[in-house]
């Protein structure tokens, strides 16, 4: 690609997440100029906070590390990381988009040696792994972050912070003076790829997240598991690290429910058998109860299923979970088991609430030119090159939002060509 | 299991606020958030299927749907909108009807387009009884200031018995006897259901003394005290509506009981007790008080129903609002002839006067079909959760031998 900022050809894609990589690689790799922005500082989403994913249980690395290279490969792919949309304006097949981009505070001079991280005397909350863990202020944000490159959250600096991570640079990549930029891009089409946000479970209050450390999300378990998480790989109660001997899984904790999120959120069931899995290969003799309304494990997922239906230590109870009590143990769990129509008690050291997913653009509303729908999934409008990708467009998995991202960009493939 | 789906009882259901009852996915939400229902034997979940199933048979035979006190908890936490409290209030007010008797002024009391009818019968009872008294017209101003509406149905010197009290009980006993018999028949059919569908078979009946000591009683004493309402969370101001209604109906009965003693029986003996109570006598402050404390009570259970059918969380249905009118006209028309009496308005005071004695007429006359009911149903079924767990419920070769 030329130094011009794209041309009436030229693709957009918002979002660096799966599918986004799909349909900015499906797009370059037929010629096509693309954009590739991302909010975080790095590329691959919320897949690259997994451990496995279905069907085939990868780790991440191995989806993602293939698209990387791809990326880097193909010179018709422009990143922007940091980066988020201020506004579009024009027509279709001849947009306008004007893109802020936040100062990471460290350069292309970086070569990633983890100098400043080791004496930055910082610590926050790190948000990647829910907040089980802290990071430095000066860090790289997970084991496989691309680009490769280390992040400065100037805000929770301080002064000695500040000294003592410039003075650690060798290779003067630390720019603490660095300012937002604006980038204006000039494109065909924009797909819209910009992924969901597990929900907030805190909102669900009869359920009781936050009140006790042994209620945890899908999420959390998700990084516990994942050998670079903040327990190394063990599924314990956070903060006294016990070891579970009893396991809930609270299915639709906010999916399917006109009160939270009023669809079914696909993917949390087939989650719950995976994760199911993570606690049986770790704790060969743990009790696993699984709430439900209906066990959605759709298509060859089933498959999956079956493997824990015969487990002889874990029950499947057709009811959903509607109130959680504090135990002096652990948690207790209380539904009604519509087959046998009593009310279960059930105390277990650890409490899993199958939070479902949020569209990322719910909570701040759509973006310049483009239309959600109530539940704040986009809309899309394919004769204006304005489409949807993924998990944007509706709940899905990882194989339909690599199907769904496919489609979208052969469709921006279309618009941009004319 | 076959189920023949009862379709017509679905749409009634349907009518009568259930309308949401179809979008219940059986999660069991509601049987978790409902702070009345036990562990053994929850609610609402399985009457939400079997409503929808038209199975009412089960429902018929179910206690828990009269120990709903239509809290509100289950509609607010359902995730599908799908109401169970609406659905489980539709249910009672089919069961009324299914149980009334006889028939015809049952069904008679279930809709607002028979208001005309439901209004009209008493009124013309009421007038006739008047027109038949003779003393059908209008004192003068000395006449009322005396003796009040003493002399509604006129006067006559027969010392034994006051004409005013004779037509009276003319006119409300043949109504209450009617509804209590009504009840009587009802509530031995819903027993009888009850006790079949929890495969009871009584080998040992309690007494009546029995059934009154170990069931009735407290049954009754813990609806005066409001427990299960206390429980709910969403609906709370009920308490504070209920409570001053129910007392106020208890403060009534107790000062129509005097009355009916004081004027039948010690009148006779002191005819001075005779006419109208001075504001001071207790009794007469107990009854303006019970007075005030009906309408205050029928007030907040006015607006807090009209709040929440703002809201869209409870839906309008003639069932619950035609026992709110009803308690209020008795309310403001009882207290209404009484300021009258007071200002001396002879015409006015007359006409609502009358009214209220249709009112009260209507009170009666419809108890065991329309909401009120709930008073015998409720009770009913609070007794027979006690009944239940006690060992005349189980077999008797398990009774413990007693030495």
């Amino acid at each position: 690609m030329t130094d011009g900022q794209g041309t009436s050809g030229a693709i957009l894609v918002v979002g660096g997440g799966i599918s986004g990589l799909t349909a900015a690689l499906e797009a370059a790799e037929v010629g096509k100029d693309v954009f590739l922005i991302d909010q975080n500082p790095y590329l691959g989403g919320r897949v690259a906070q997994l451990n496995h994913y279905f069907p085939k249980m990868c780790p991440p690395s191995c989806g993602l590390e293939i698209n990387f290279k791809r990326i880097k490969n193909n010179r018709r792919i422009r990143t922007y990381t940091m980066a988020t949309v201020a506004s579009v304006s024009g027509s279709p097949g001849n947009y306008e988009v004007v893109v802020d981009v936040a100062p990471r505070y460290v350069n292309s001079n970086c070569t990633a040696c983890g100098e400043c991280t080791a004496a930055c005397p910082d610590e926050v909350e790190n948000s990647f792994n829910f907040g089980m863990n802290t990071r430095k202020a000066a860090y790289l944000p997970h084991e496989m972050a691309f680009p490769r490159r280390y992040v400065i959250e100037k805000d929770a600096l301080s002064a000695e912070g500040a000294e003592a991570v410039k003075n650690a640079c060798k290779y003067d990549a630390v720019d603490l003076n660095m300012q937002p930029q604006q980038v204006t891009l000039s494109v065909g089409a924009i797909v819209w790829a910009t992924g969901w946000t597990p929900y907030d479970p805190e909102k669900i209050e009869n359920l009781r997240f936050g009140q006790s450390p042994a209620i945890v999300t899908n999420m959390m378990i998700e990084r516990m598991a994942a050998p670079s998480g903040p327990t190394g790989g063990k599924i314990v109660v956070p903060g006294s690290n016990k070891e579970p001997q009893s396991v809930a899984f609270v299915q639709c904790a906010g999916s399917r429910d006109e009160n939270h999120l009023e669809y079914c959120s696909y993917i949390c069931c087939t989650a719950t058998i995976k994760q199911m899995g993570y606690v049986r290969e770790r704790y060969p003799d743990a009790h696993m109860y699984v709430f439900y309304i209906d066990m959605r494990t759709p298509g060859k997922y089933e498959q999956l299923r079956d493997v824990y239906l015969t487990d002889e230590k874990a029950t499947f109870i057709k009811g959903k979970v509607a109130d959680i009590e504090l135990a002096d143990e652990g948690v207790t769990v209380i539904a009604e088991n519509a087959l046998t129509g009593e009310k279960i008690h059930q105390t277990v050291d650890l409490v899993v609430l199958a939070t479902g997913m949020q569209p990322s653009l719910y909570e701040g509303g759509a973006p310049a030119g483009l239309s959600l729908d109530d539940n704040g999934f986009v809309l899309s409008a394919y004769d204006q090159g304005i489409i949807g990708a993924g998990c944007a467009k509706k709940a899905a998995d990882v194989v339909t939002s690599a199907q769904s991202s496919t489609a979208a960009a052969l469709k921006a493939i279309q618009i941009s060509g004319r | 299991m076959n189920v023949q789906p009862d379709v017509s009882f679905i749409n009634y259901l349907k009518g009568a606020g259930g309308d949401t009852l179809k979008k219940c996915y059986q999660c069991a939400t509601c049987s978790v958030r409902c702070p009345l229902s036990s562990d053994e034997k929850p609610f609402p979940r399985k009457e939400m299927i079997w409503a929808g199933w038209g199975v009412k048979e089960n429902l018929l035979a179910d206690p828990d749907v009269f120990l709903c006190h239509n809290c509100g908890d289950c509609s607010t936490y359902c995730p599908r909108g799908a109401k169970p409290a609406e659905t489980l209030g539709a249910i009672r007010a089919y069961a009324y009807t299914h149980y009334g008797w006889p028939a015809g002024l049952a069904k008679l009391a279930t809709s607002a387009k028979n208001l005309p009818m439901l209004i009209g019968i008493p009124a013309l009872l009421t007038f006739v009884f008047w027109l038949l008294s003779g003393a059908m017209g209008f004192p003068t101003k000395e006449e009322f200031a005396t003796y009040g509406y003493t002399h509604f149905f006129g006067h006559w010197e027969f010392k034994w018995y006051a004409k005013n009290i004779f037509f009276i009980v003319l006119l409300t006993l043949p109504p209450l006897a009617l509804a209590l018999f009504s009840l009587y028949k009802g509530l031995t059919n819903l027993w009888k259901a009850m006790a079949a569908e929890a495969n009871i078979a009584s080998t040992y009946r309690p007494s009546v003394i029995q059934f009154t000591t170990q069931f009735l009683w407290p049954a009754t004493v813990e609806i005066f005290k409001h427990n299960r309402f206390k429980e709910c969370t969403t609906n709370t101001d009920r308490v504070r509506g209920h409570l001053p209604l129910m007392l106020a109906f208890v403060g009534l009965f107790i000062v129509t009981s005097w009355s009916l003693v004081k004027q039948d029986i010690l009148g006779l003996i002191w005819p001075s007790l005779h006419g109208p109570l001075p504001l001071t006598d207790p009794f007469k402050i107990l009854a303006n008080i019970s007075a005030i404390a009906l309408i205050f009570g029928t007030w907040v259970l006015w607006s807090s129903r009209s709040k929440s059918e703002s809201e869209g969380k409870t839906s309008r249905t003639f069932y619950d609002w035609f026992l709110l009118w009803m308690i209020m006209a008795v309310g403001v028309t009882g207290l209404g002839a009484q300021v009258l009496r007071w200002i001396n308005l002879v015409e006015v005071g007359y006409i609502t006067y009358f009214a209220h004695l249709v009112t009260v007429v209507m009170l009666f006359l419809y108890l065991p079909y329309t909401k009120l009911a709930h008073i015998a149903y409720r009770t009913t079924a609070m007794a027979f959760e006690r009944f239940r767990e006690s060992s005349f419920a189980k077999p008797a070769i398990e009774q413990p031998l007693k030495m």
